[in-house]
Parts: C-alpha cells; sequence; structure tokens
C-alpha cells in the first residue's frame, strides 16, 4: 500500500495549483456575482493541456491518469468552483462519452476541437420529467432515412449556452423504457437545435446552465454514439467516472473552506487573545480537517482503480456521497468560524458554501449514490 | 545558440520555515526551482523561440534538484545535468562556482544564465565568482535581454535607472525576477519532460575530489540560522485630542528618545 504521489502527478498538482493561484482566484467574486463565464480562462486552460488530459495523444489530449485528474478538479475547485464544474463536465460527461463509445470517424472529426477546449461540450440526460429514471424520458429520436429526428428537451445542461457539441440522450424505442434510449451527437447551429437563457442558481453562479431544445433536429445517422438502445448503460458509465471529477470537485471547495477558516482564526481576535486559542473553534478545525482528509483519500482510492482497470463503481459513488455530504458540513462550519463576515459576500465563504450544494445533487444525487452502493453491498 | 542556465533548487517561499537550536528544518519541506532561476530559464526559451537556440540545464544538488530540473524541461529547455554527490550538500558559493567551473571545463556556449542569487541563502555570490573562475564578461541584475549582431542586449537595473549593455559571447549573466513571469508549464511540456535527458554527474566525472570540494566550501561557512524577532506589540494612547498629543510628545522624546 503506497499513499505517495507519484512524481508526475506531483507536477500536475503544482502546475495547475500554480495557474489557479495566479490566474483564477483573482476576480472570482467579481465572476460570481456577475455570473460571468470565463472563456478567456478556459482558452488559458486548454493550452495547459487541461481541458481533455485524461484522453490519448492523438486526440491532443496527454493521457494523464485518473489521480492527476482528480487532483487538477481539486486545485481548481480550491478557487473557483464554476470553473472546476466547467472543466470537470467538459472533460468527462460530453467529451467523455464521445470519447468512450463514440465512432473512429465521430471521434477524430469532434474529440481534437472538444480537447483542446476549442469547442466546449455539453451532455443531456436529464429532462424536466426524468433524471434518474430514464423510463420518464420524452425526448424521441426517429429514423428518417439518412437521418434521426430529434424532438423533446432537455434541462440544468452545464455548457447549455456556451457549449458547441452535445452529446443528448434520447428515446429509440419508447416500449423499452431506459433500455431502449440511445445516445447523438449534435452541434450548436443545427437547425431545430436551440437553447434557453442561462439559468439563475444558488451556487456554480459563472459556470453556464441552460435548457436545450429539439424541434425535428435531423441529426445524420452517423451520428448515433455506439449502439442504438444501450445509451441509458453507456451514461450509466459515464457518471461512474463523473462521480470522481465530483468528488474532487467537493473537496476542494471544502479545502478553501477550511483553508480560509484556518487564516481567519488566527487573525480574529476576541477576548484579548486570536479566537484559536478557543478550544470550541479548535475542535470544529480538528473535525473539519478528518473530513476533508478522508474525503480525499476515498476520491483518490476510486481513481487508482479505475486506472488500474479495475471495478470501481461503489467507490467512485462513496467516494461522491462522503465526499460532498462532508464538504457541506465543512463548509458551513466555515461561515460559523467567520461569524458575522462569513455571511457578506466578500470573505468567498459564503460562496463555498452555495455552490458546494450542487455536489450533493448533481451526476446522481446522495439518495442514488445510497442506492448504488446499497445495492452493491446486498448482492448475492 | 548554445545557452546554459545554473540552476538551485530552494525551500519553497510558501510554506512556513522551521528552525530549531540553529539549524534549518528540512524534513517537510517542498524544493522548488529558485525564482531568479525560473525566470532565466523564461528568458532563454523566448530567446529560444525567437532565434532558436539549445537551452541547457545544471544544477548541484540531491535528489529534491531533480524535482528543480524537471520544472525546467517541463517549461521547455532541452536537457539537464544534475550534479550530484554526497561532498556536495550544503556547499558554500565558492565551492559551488569550482564545481561549476570544473562542469564548464571545456565545453562550448554562448553564455551563461543564473539567479542574481537564490531565494535560500540571498548571498548572489556564485554567479560573480563563476565568472572570475571562467575568466568570463560578467553583468548583474538583468532585467531583459536580447540577441543583436552576435552580441547580448542586456537591460539591467541599477540604482539610478535601466542601463543598456552590450556584451560578448560567451559572457554570464546574473538575472533578476523583475525580468518576466516565468511560463507555467503545460501539461504536454510535464509529460515530454519525463523523456527529454537528464545527465548525472559525479565529482570524479569533474575530476574533482570530496577533499578539494571541501576546502573550497571552507572559505565560508554557515554557523547556525535564527528567525527574526517577532515584532513587539504595539502601544495603544487612548483619550482625547490633547492626551493623545501630550502622551505620545511624552513617548517620543522620553522613552524613544527620537526627539
Amino acid at each position: 500500500m503506497n499513499f505517495e504521489l507519484t512524481e508526475d502527478q506531483k507536477m500536475i498538482r503544482d502546475m495547475v495549483r500554480d495557474f489557479a493561484r495566479k490566474h483564477v482566484a483573482p476576480g472570482v467574486l467579481e465572476r460570481d456575482q456577475n455570473g460571468t463565464f470565463p472563456r478567456d480562462l478556459i482558452n488559458q486552460l486548454g493550452e495547459l493541456g487541461l481541458m481533455g488530459m485524461v484522453y490519448p495523444e492523438e486526440y491532443g489530449g496527454s493521457a494523464a491518469d485518473t489521480v492527476s485528474y482528480a487532483l487538477a478538479i481539486e486545485e481548481l475547485a480550491r478557487y473557483d468552483a464554476s470553473l472546476a464544474i466547467t472543466v470537470a463536465s467538459h472533460t468527462s460527461l460530453g467529451t467523455g462519452h464521445l470519447a468512450m463509445y463514440g465512432s473512429d470517424e465521430l471521434k477524430k472529426k469532434y474529440l481534437p476541437d472538444m480537447v483542446s477546449g476549442k469547442r466546449l461540450a455539453g451532455w443531456g440526460l436529464t429532462e424536466t420529467g426524468s433524471g434518474s429514471d430514464a423510463s420518464g424520458m420524452k425526448t424521441t429520436a426517429i429514423l428518417d432515412g439518412d437521418h434521426w429526428v430529434i424532438n423533446g428537451s432537455k434541462i440544468f445542461i452545464t455548457q447549455g449556452t456556451e457549449g458547441e457539441v452535445f452529446v443528448i440522450l434520447a428515446n429509440t424505442d419508447k416500449a423499452k423504457g431506459a433500455k431502449g434510449v440511445s445516445a447523438f451527437l449534435l452541434e450548436k447551429g443545427m437547425p431545430g437545435f436551440s437553447h434557453g437563457p442561462k439559468m439563475h442558481k444558488l451556487g456554480l453562479r459563472s459556470s453556464d446552465t441552460a435548457e436545450l431544445v429539439f424541434e425535428n433536429v435531423r441529426v445524420p445517422k452517423s451520428h448515433l454514439i455506439g449502439h442504438k438502445d444501450l445509451g441509458f448503460i453507456q451514461s450509466m458509465k459515464v457518471l461512474e467516472g463523473g462521480r470522481i471529477g465530483i468528488g474532487a470537485l467537493a473537496v476542494g471547495i471544502a479545502r478553501g473552506s477550511l483553508e480560509d477558516s484556518v487564516q481567519y482564526v488566527q487573525q480574529r481576535s476576541q477576548f484579548g487573545g486570536p479566537i484559536a486559542n478557543q478550544q470550541a473553534l479548535r475542535f470544529m478545525l480538528a473535525d473539519m480537517w478528518v473530513q476533508l482528509e478522508a474525503s480525499r483519500d476515498l476520491v483518490l482510492r476510486a481513481a487508482v482503480l479505475k486506472d488500474a482497470g479495475k471495478p470501481y463503481n461503489k467507490e467512485a459513488a462513496m467516494a461522491k456521497l462522503y465526499s460532498s455530504e462532508a464538504a457541506m458540513k465543512i463548509c458551513h462550519q466555515g461561515i460559523q468560524l467567520h461569524g458575522g463576515y462569513g455571511y457578506m459576500e466578500e470573505y468567498h465563504v459564503e460562496r463555498y458554501y452555495r455552490d458546494v450544494k450542487l455536489c450533493e445533487i448533481g451526476e446522481g444525487t446522495s439518495e442514488i449514490q445510497r442506492m448504488v452502493i446499497a445495492r452493491e453491498l446486498l448482492k448475492a | 545558440m548554445k545557452i546554459y542556465v545554473c540552476c538551485k533548487q530552494v525551500p519553497d517561499v510558501a510554506m512556513t520555515i522551521q528552525i530549531k537550536d540553529g539549524k534549518f528544518i528540512s524534513e517537510g519541506m517542498n524544493y522548488v526551482l529558485n525564482a531568479y532561476d525560473a525566470s532565466c530559464v523564461e528568458e532563454a526559451l523566448v530567446l529560444k523561440e525567437k532565434y532558436g537556440a539549445e537551452v541547457t540545464l545544471v544544477l548541484i544538488g540531491d535528489e529534491a534538484g531533480k524535482e528543480a530540473l524537471r520544472k525546467g524541461l517541463a517549461m521547455g529547455a532541452d536537457n539537464a545535468f544534475h550534479i550530484s554527490d554526497p561532498a556536495l550538500n550544503n556547499l558554500g558559493s565558492q565551492a559551488a562556482a569550482k564545481v561549476l567551473q570544473a562542469f564548464f571545463k571545456g565545453r562550448d556556449f554562448d553564455f551563461i544564465l543564473t539567479g542574481k542569487q537564490a531565494q535560500d541563502s540571498d548571498m548572489g555570490l556564485a554567479g560573480g565568482i563563476l565568472s572570475g573562475l571562467l575568466n568570463l564578461p560578467y553583468v548583474t541584475n538583468a532585467v531583459g535581454l536580447d540577441v543583436q549582431d552576435k552580441m547580448i542586449v542586456v537591460k539591467r537595473q541599477g540604482d539610478e535607472g535601466v542601463e543598456v549593455l552590450h556584451m560578448p559571447m560567451p559572457s554570464l549573466i546574473t538575472c533578476s525576477n523583475d525580468m518576466n513571469d516565468p511560463r507555467i508549464p503545460s501539461l504536454k511540456g510535464i509529460m515530454a519532460s519525463k523523456k527529454k535527458p537528464m545527465e548525472q554527474v559525479s565529482l570524479t566525472d569533474l575530476g574533482l575530489s570530496a577533499d578539494e570540494v571541501l576546502k573550497e566550501s571552507q572559505k565560508s561557512s554557515l554557523k547556525s540560522f535564527g528567525l527574526p524577532p517577532a515584532r513587539k506589540a504595539g502601544a495603544k494612547i487612548e483619550g482625547d485630542a490633547q492626551t493623545l498629543v501630550a502622551t505620545l510628545m511624552e513617548k517620543l522624546t522620553k522613552e524613544a528618545k527620537v526627539l
């Protein structure tokens, strides 16, 4: 058993940390307050090779391992969770689905621009009436000659307005429920494909979330990703990897809250000394740290298993479940430690608290993670 | 063009420095590429991109030094030499320059860059001593570099302003970190750095003995480390304007005796 990062992993972590401190941290408050999508930062991340780092070199990636990817997401989320969710969702969902199941033809055509960050990817599974339960999916795809004709809509889609390439799930055989769902690649600008305005959210405000609308969108037959009717099974696999990203996101946000709190309690003076002298607050800090370290270990363990080609479904679910719920507690305590200042926007901790809530919801709620974990436990 | 950059690995200044019984506690410290040397690497890479050059890094140090070298290679340097030997731990500036003199003996280059000082010791001596030993023209505190008509154009920050000097090749130039903002290595750069040549050089390879180095090192030696004394708490004067001024005057004249 070895808990040491490799030299490559350390270098990648340090590189992203350096970038995040220098270029991401400045301006994060303004971006959050105005909901500004940082296209310039995305371009810089693309130049550094961070928009599709895990994909093969032939598509412009660096074939980095999942551990490095998780470390990179944590470093970005430490300063700006909105940017981190943009990178994570672009990498593991839209780009991930194409990279895992797309034909060589589709991959050659689309992946290089996605991996370089030139074209942002979105992924559409959720609908107003269907999320984790795919049987309620209303979007349909019907074959008409050489095209699939897609109708319906998707909601809460990250990169909804900024994205240019989307993988979306649609019913190809309604009678078969979740087993009659297929994945398709859509491009911005296809006739009949539009999006709604940016949605206003509790947190992650400078990430881009919108509704996608499909009105008789004609998609070439070749844009079917993988086999017909296997889209939902593919999606479950895509989400499995995505959970490591959300876990890392939670770890990054929680680390921000803890680090800011450690600094604050040593500076803030009450009753004749820094409030760090108060045992009640020390106990809070100790608990926060333990939860943070445990979260990171769970996330990296799932990543190590994935890199080793071993099953990691329950580990990824555990990592996402535990780290997101621990991060909620850590961010809650972070505000408490800051007192009144913590309630104010300029102290970041209130932003962490708003941002981190998504981790308990996106890419499978905590309840879904518990279902996944319990199913594994009770397997005969 | 052939550019050599002499580098050093230093404790990460972003971490808390710990000193115990006059000794620096290196356990748990991260070692990073000296910021002044990182500026040298950056400037060499800019010249490489502009005119074409081979950028070679040289570093004296233990295993931690390799990470600093890899950082430079990931930024874009072409190759590196890692001079490593148990006798080379905690070298003084004089000894470091002596080792580098042996390294450069018989080597062909257009110029050598090195940080004007290291972030840990802040001595700023090795560059100057090395230029003396190699009998090279020498300029300090460069804030800009260019090459024109086979001359190195050096912008140097002086006390009163910026001087522009034309230096012949070969020369040795020490650089300020005000010169540029070193690039962050890309992921591709990090992956590529593994495949770039990093040659191990021992004292024997340089034709030096441990005794010789020790003798040089003893010309100056570091006795102990200490933290600067903590600042004393200030005094708060309270009361109305009249009392404030009177008390302050009293303190300035009688306690501080500055008036």
